[in-house]
């Protein structure tokens, strides 16, 4: 475990308190996916600040259960169960490594690479817990990129997805869909900023993406590119 | 301090059955997570009408929350994070998106920290979080009102860095370092109370 400057652990409470904006929040959600130091702190903050908001506890009216357990799916196992799904719950941004061995054998399978074909990149999109929220397949060659959800909930919102290259901006790459795989082109002027540690993050937003291209909602998951 | 000797057992066996249940929400099981929202509700709605004082707000409030903790709780780390502080993370945060998403997000008024730091009754499974509660609140007010206000409007209201400036009408790397200096003064006083 690294040891942490007061600079990092003031960062780690203002992270818990709400004060980053989007892409400093996902930097810093990323750190804590994959620095145990930097995580732990984020857990003290929590649990330091957690009772300014709880101790008064209320007894919840009965309707708000009901209204819950109508929303769950009717059969249970069917999202939660599947192999694919548990494979990659146990995915944490720091196992980049099984990451990137996967998407190499996918792509090895899909294509036979030619030789002067750059190679691609790819991202695990951790949430807040660090678990893999989404996986990321970039293609240089051909601007596109793949993105397969594991585990996201953008409740009434629809997934955003933003680039954040070294510069801090979060660039717009469009919207992605919450049930099955999204092919996205990225567009030319945004090519260049797809590239090593270049990081990708999900803000939830309205339909139609955010008004004006800045986002709304918080980074819920966030990831590096990194060439396999 | 002999209230958390007392109760510690008594916090230690919660925190087991809560990380069970979540774990098992986590696995896809609705009555293990029915479970947990009986053991958690009052807790939680609590943190909602904290947020939002308005109940018919907290109540849509916490039903987000819950769904939310319902297709979160496989990130639940049990050996990293106490089920409580992740419970009530996910609850605080998603009301404030909810906060923010309707342009609701406020600065915490001064009377508003008074009733915070008031004591109320409390039932013996809370003796442990009281206890904590103290160490914050004497904490927190023994910071400067200005930076106490700036603490608690970020974490219950919501507030961001540039709308704290905005409402001190002071530069934002002011605010900012006040607030990093705040609560590095926050966090030696409860490490060293505890």
């Amino acid at each position: 475990m690294s040891v942490l400057s007061e600079d990092d652990i003031a960062l780690a409470g203002e992270y818990v308190l709400g004060l980053l904006d989007p892409a400093e929040a996902a930097t810093a959600q990323a750190r804590a996916a994959t620095d145990a130091a930097f995580a732990a702190e984020v857990e003290a903050w929590r649990e330091r600040l957690q009772s300014m908001v709880a101790g008064s506890d209320e007894e919840a009216p009965e309707h708000v259960w009901a209204g819950i357990a109508a929303t769950l799916p009717v059969s249970t196992g069917q999202d939660k169960g599947s192999g694919a799904v548990r494979l990659w719950q146990g995915l944490t941004a720091a196992s980049l490594a099984l990451a990137a061995w996967l998407g190499f054998q996918n792509w090895q399978q899909e294509q036979a690479a030619p030789p002067e074909a750059p190679a691609p990149m790819i991202a695990a999109l951790g949430n807040e817990s660090g678990n893999a929220a989404i996986t990321a397949r970039y293609d240089a060659a051909s601007g596109e990129l793949l993105l397969t959800p594991v585990s996201l909930d953008t409740g009434k919102l629809y997934p955003e997805l933003w680039i954040i290259p070294a510069d801090g901006v979060a660039r717009s790459l469009g919207m992605m869909k919450v049930d099955g795989p999204t092919l996205v082109t990225v567009r030319t002027d945004l090519r260049p900023h797809m590239a090593q540690d270049s990081l990708l993050a999900i803000t939830p937003e309205p339909q139609g993406g955010a008004p004006g291209g800045k986002a709304t909602g918080p980074v819920i998951a966030s990831g590096k590119m990194t060439t396999i | 301090m002999s209230a958390s000797d007392n109760s510690s057992s008594l916090d230690d066996a919660r925190r087991a059955r809560l990380t069970e249940a979540l774990v098992r929400t986590g696995q896809g099981d609705r009555s293990a997570f029915e479970t947990l929202y009986r053991a958690t509700s009052a807790k939680l709605f609590g943190v909602c009408l904290r947020i939002f004082p308005e109940r018919s707000e907290a109540e849509e409030a916490l039903q987000d929350a819950y769904l939310t903790i319902w297709n979160r709780a496989a990130g639940f780390q049990a050996g990293r994070a106490s089920p409580i502080s992740w419970l009530v993370a996910v609850t605080r945060n998603r009301a404030i998106d909810r906060l923010r998403a309707g342009g609701k997000a406020r600065y915490v008024p001064v009377e508003e920290a008074v009733d915070i730091a008031d004591p109320a009754p409390r039932a013996d499974a809370q003796l442990f979080a009281a206890s904590e509660d103290r160490v914050l609140h004497g904490c927190i007010e023994g910071l400067e009102p200005r930076d106490a206000h700036f603490i608690r409007s970020a974490f219950i209201g919501g507030a961001t860095y540039a709308q704290l400036a905005d409402i001190e009408g002071a530069p934002l790397a002011t605010v900012k370092s006040r607030i990093r200096r705040a609560l590095m003064r926050l966090r030696a006083c409860m490490e060293g109370q505890i």
